[in-house]
């Protein structure tokens, strides 16, 4: 594979793989940036959805299941796997489990006052190749990321920015995302909420310096205290590799017990 | 007879208001209550301590009101250690007493 197809492969399962790590993280609202809240569960949860990437080299389809454990109030660990199925534009689909990452997330900061919080975090996530070549990259990741929210029962704002080392000499990533929420119900518990999200989802690939940021709408109709559903359409906003379309998730999160 | 008619009356008031007395009604103030999903840890910490029931979460107000029926006895120590674990910050707590009173529902 020429070099520059296969830095071009790299960043589209970077924004695969990494923005997914970010996705699956979030705890609670919003949809595809993480969340500082870590629930207070000592676990018993799982999240899960299905997302479309689609670039002009094809189709990917991407099932990851995340489950999270705190071990502590202000220490979670968890785990997340990856199912991949790609839909080449020229050559035949593959799939098969992609990379396995293992995460924890420290609070650093917790200010609370009435129906107001503003927590930070640091989270370490680490990924390992442990997936089938034809639909992850074969590398090693360590990605050290700063969580920031700030929520109100009238919006929410939530920020994360991340640094990722790449092994075999592979580009290096950061990441970086910005939501704001707001609720379109009164909140109530137990919840049914209808939440709206607009978020910037960016990355930007040292080396080959290439960028992408996408503008991520959303929704988000929470049923029970144990069951919500969403769904997120991201449109580059900025795309320096010019191949990339959009993304659609549509997923849940489940608390079993 | 009377006398044996005394005694049992005053076992009977006895139990009632024992009874009334051991169950609670407790309040709590908790800041960082801002997002209803996140409560639901919230809920299961504090349906950990034996006897709570009906547990209410109030946003607007940063309110959780709950009771605790049987012989159990609560601290607010234990209370607010709930809540913590939870990923939540307690201030002020108080426990009542708490009489049930029964409800008719008229059609």
């Amino acid at each position: 594979m020429k070099k520059s197809k296969l830095n071009i492969w790299f960043v589209v399962l970077a924004v695969c793989a990494f923005s997914l790590t970010n996705e699956l993280l979030a705890q609670g609202p919003p949809i595809n940036t993480d969340s500082p809240i870590l629930l207070g569960l000592e676990g018993g949860g799982f999240r899960t959805f299905g997302k479309i990437v689609s670039t002009d080299l094809g189709e990917t389809y991407i099932q990851p299941l995340a489950i999270p454990y705190n071990l502590t109030t202000n220490l979670q660990i968890g785990a997340i796997q990856p199912f991949v199925t790609r839909f080449p534009k020229n050559g035949e689909n593959q799939s098969g489990f992609g990379n396995l990452s293992l995460f924890a997330k420290q609070m650093l900061l917790q200010i609370d006052s009435k129906a107001k919080t503003f927590r930070s975090l640091l989270k370490f996530t680490q990924t390992f190749p442990t997936g089938a070549s034809s639909v992850s990259a074969d590398v090693y990741s360590s990605q050290f990321m700063l969580v920031t929210g700030f929520v109100t029962l009238d919006y929410s704002l939530n920020t994360s920015i991340g640094y990722s080392f790449v092994s075999e000499n592979l580009p290096d990533n950061l990441v970086y995302n910005f939501a704001f929420g707001y609720p379109l119900l009164p909140q109530k518990y137990p919840p049914f909420q209808l939440n709206l999200y607009l978020e910037l989802n960016g990355q930007h690939t040292f080396d080959v310096n290439k960028s992408i940021l996408f503008l991520s709408p959303g929704i988000q109709l929470i049923t029970s205290s144990i069951f919500l559903v969403e769904s997120s359409l991201q449109f580059p906003i900025v795309d320096d590799i010019g191949i990339m379309n959009f993304t659609y998730s549509l997923g849940i999160r489940y608390l079993i017990f | 007879m009377k006398r044996i008619k005394y005694i049992l009356l005053l076992f009977i008031l006895l139990g009632v208001s024992s009874s009334f007395a051991q169950d609670k009604e407790v309040k709590i103030r908790v800041d960082g209550l801002s997002c209803p999903f996140c409560a639901y840890g919230l809920e299961k910490k504090l349906n950990d301590i034996e006897g709570v029931e009906n547990i209410h979460i109030d946003f607007e107000k940063g309110l959780v009101t709950l009771n605790i029926v049987g012989s159990q006895k609560i601290s607010e120590d234990e209370i607010k250690s709930k809540v913590e674990e939870a990923g939540f910050t307690p201030k002020k707590i108080e426990i009542s007493d708490f009489k049930k009173t029964s409800t008719k529902t008229i059609k």
